[in-house]
């Protein structure tokens, strides 16, 4: 055999299984600046998309404004100055479904009502998130047994954040915003590479 | 005197009996004399007339009139039975316009007829509705759910397909 010519069937090149974040990242082929970030070590900012509007998403949630009943108090409560909602970016409470990403489900959702806040989010514009507060949103709470009263907001809409109580302290409330900041933080791929850390 | 006693003086054929609800004088009234009884509590000062109940006693209905004056500041109750298998009687409307809504919603939830009421319809509950849900023989095993409609009215069903998420 000619010395010069190479068995091209018997190259096989070894793929390393990618460990690190940015071996990983580099595996997809998505992002043709890994490389050159790599050659410049920290002098580009590397993050995934997803990471960033993660990010930008947990930081503005606009809630929409609706409440059906006494919880709605205690929402007026976590947005005023002592509790200071704003703190979270959510200051802004939208008075149309279009311009919000978020929704509290503030009270009992009655029979009659349902329609009418499965019509709301589904006016809400993707991505968007519900938070399901107090005992009548969760489950009907003290009207259970009632003719007229929706055993749970969940029925109707898919609820990413549930805060107990009737109605919930404030302090219960913006620990159920945390929760969803959480969420939304480790949501899509970024966070399934580890990226979110 | 109160004025449940200066009801029975003024009209002793149509009042069967006086007596206190709590701390409010009380008349119980024959159904068919309620609007001439119901004219002389006016003429006798009582012009807010604040609450319409009705209650199901499984042999009988009971329809219970809470009036106010705000001139004598008293108070005056007034009650009348009515037949378990067709509860009807007249509608104050045309003395008390806030007998409108009252009677309505009593309608609504308990199912008596007020007769020569000029909208006698449900006011909470939607048009469609099965059953009268104060009633002690409401069904509460069939569940009702409320959909919107084309034109935005309330359509009433049973299943809730279009509503719920999962069956």
């Amino acid at each position: 055999m000619d010395p010069v010519t190479i068995d091209t069937t018997k190259f096989r090149p070894v793929r390393k299984k990618p460990e690190t974040a940015l071996e990983k990242l580099e595996d997809t082929g998505l992002i043709s600046t890994v490389l050159a970030a790599r050659e410049r070590k920290g002098l580009i900012f590397l993050t995934t998309v997803d990471q960033v509007f993660n990010w930008a998403r947990l930081s503005s949630l606009w809630p929409v404004t609706s409440g059906l009943a006494c919880c709605a108090i205690e929402m007026m409560a976590v947005a005023m100055a002592h509790h200071d909602i704003a703190r979270f970016g959510m200051e802004i409470f939208r008075a149309s479904p279009r311009q919000a990403d978020l929704m509290f489900v503030a009270g009992t959702v009655t029979k009659r009502m349902a329609p009418r806040v499965k019509q709301l989010y589904e006016m809400m514009p993707d991505p968007k998130w519900v938070i399901s507060v107090g005992s009548c949103a969760n489950t009907g709470g003290p009207y259970h047994e009632s003719y007229a009263v929706l055993r749970g907001v969940d029925n109707i809409i898919p609820v990413d954040v549930y805060i107990p109580g009737c109605p919930p302290r404030p302090e219960a409330w913006l620990y159920g915003v945390l929760q969803l900041r959480e969420k939304i933080k480790n949501e899509g791929y970024g966070a399934k590479w580890g990226l979110n850390k | 005197m109160n004025a449940a006693e200066e009801l029975k003086q003024a009209l002793p054929a149509s009042v069967v009996s006086t007596g206190m609800q709590v701390e409010k004088p009380l008349v119980l009234v024959k159904k068919e004399d309620l609007l001439e009884v119901a004219a002389k509590v006016k003429e006798m000062g009582f012009d807010h007339l604040s609450v319409v109940t009705g209650v199901d006693y499984v042999d009988r209905f009971e329809v219970i009139y809470n009036f106010f004056s705000y001139g004598k500041k008293e108070n005056l109750v007034l009650k009348v039975v009515l037949d378990h298998e067709a509860p009807e009687v007249g509608s104050l409307t045309s003395l008390w316009k806030g007998a409108d809504w009252l009677e309505r919603e009593t309608y609504d939830l308990v199912g008596v007829r007020f007769t020569g009421h000029p909208n006698l319809t449900r006011i909470l509950l939607p048009e469609g509705w099965k059953g009268h849900p104060l009633r002690k023989d409401y069904d509460m095993s069939v569940e009702q759910f409320v959909t919107i409609g084309e034109d935005g009215e309330d359509i009433v069903s049973t299943d809730g397909s279009n509503l719920l998420r999962r069956k």
